[in-house]
């Protein structure tokens, strides 16, 4: 079976950043790379469940966090994953302050645009990754 | 001078972003976080009990906790306990949906199905704070009153969130052991600040507040206050 690129965002909910986040995973693991990539459920790997931390024991994953607090990375780590890329929301506005976004529960028109931008370079680094581990 | 945060009820959203469920749990907790109860709730995101340090993980033994989970699997109630907790309250989406899943949309857009059920676990949460936080006690008679229905803000206001805002914890030693209390820095400084001398009568005092914000079981309460007494008689002396 080909080997997926697990992408995890955070579930950041007291900031507009952690939907970005999550909207970015969408778009990433739905639209723009569904055979690459697997997305992974953050909360399934703070509970330990067996079947999700075997999948990401010694796999490569991409981790999108909402804040500098970097929960997905951190707990990727924690499970036994490997942060093949961990990736800052904040970062990526940075880049496009154009794009400052708002709401919670519902994104704003600037906050799906950012999660498309940060979308489309996750899915540069899900390419390089599966070149990588097709010559592998 | 410092203020404790007031009492306040914690909901902790599973989010699983892999099925529906999930994402009705994340937006029901944001209704009542910023619509439904926005003065009476806090919220954490739950992957900060492991990637958080300790007053992080002190959220849930600092506020009476409600979990909101999508399915059986209750990774947050779970990974609260496990963390932080036991929560007050464990809700499953499942319990209040339609046994067809994806009659409730996507994880990525709900249905209007999907959002029926948002306002239904909303309004679950939402009693479940009033009844929490005892909003709706006849306090002469000391009966609970007909809980309202949950209502709604006109002018919604952002999410209450404690990621990162660490909870002070202090730790004792207690009838030989170590028990962490969490805010009993906060509680301290406040008591000295309000000219409380370390005395029988604040001593009482100081055990109300403390006990406000841990469970002190009641078998133990003598060594608990002398052991909390000693503490502020310390730290009474060193503030001098």
């Amino acid at each position: 079976m080909k080997e997926k690129v697990l992408i995890v965002p955070c579930s950041g909910i007291g900031k507009c950043y952690g939907t970005v986040a999550r909207q970015a995973a969408y778009l990433v693991t739905q639209d723009l790379c569904p055979e690459e990539t697997r997305l992974v459920p953050l909360a399934l790997l703070v509970l330990g469940e067996d079947e999700t931390c075997a999948a990401m024991s010694g796999a490569k994953g991409i981790t999108i966090d909402g804040c500098k607090l970097a929960c997905a990375a951190k707990v990727v780590a924690e499970s036994g994953g490997v942060v093949a890329h961990g990736l800052q929301v904040l970062d990526v506005f940075r880049r496009h302050r154009d794009l400052k976004p708002s709401g919670i529960a519902e994104l704003d028109e600037n906050g799906h645009k950012l999660a498309q931008v940060l979308a489309q370079e996750v899915k540069g680094l899900v390419d390089a990754m599966t070149q990588e581990m097709s010559h592998a | 001078m410092p203020e404790l945060p007031k009492k306040k009820v914690g909901i902790i959203a599973c989010s699983g972003e892999e099925i529906p469920e999930g994402t009705v749990t994340r937006l029901a907790a944001l209704k009542v976080l910023e619509s439904l109860r926005p003065r009476q709730t806090v919220t954490i995101c739950l992957p900060l009990f492991l990637a958080g340090g300790e007053g992080d993980r002190a959220f849930a033994r600092f506020y009476p906790t409600i979990a909101v989970d999508g399915c059986e699997k209750r990774c947050a109630a779970r990974g609260t306990e496990m963390y932080s907790g036991k929560p007050a309250v464990s809700i499953v989406v499942g319990d209040s949906a339609p046994a067809d899943s994806s009659a409730l949309g996507s994880a990525r857009q709900l249905s209007a199905r999907g959002m029926q059920v948002v306002r239904d676990v909303a309004g679950q949460i939402a009693r479940h704070v009033d009844r929490l936080l005892d909003l709706q006690w006849d306090r002469r008679s000391g009966f609970p009153l007909q809980p309202p229905e949950p209502q709604e803000e006109l002018k919604p206001r952002q999410a209450a969130c404690s990621c990162g805002s660490g909870i002070p914890v202090q730790t004792l030693q207690v009838a030989g052991r170590e028990v962490t209390l969490v805010a009993l820095p906060l509680i301290f400084t406040r008591f000295r600040e309000a000219g409380k001398l370390p005395n029988d009568s604040t001593m009482t005092e100081l055990m109300q507040t403390v006990r406000i914000y841990n469970p002190i079981p009641e078998e133990e309460e003598t060594a608990y206050a002398q052991a909390i007494m000693q503490e502020y008689s310390a730290f009474h002396r060193r503030s001098q």
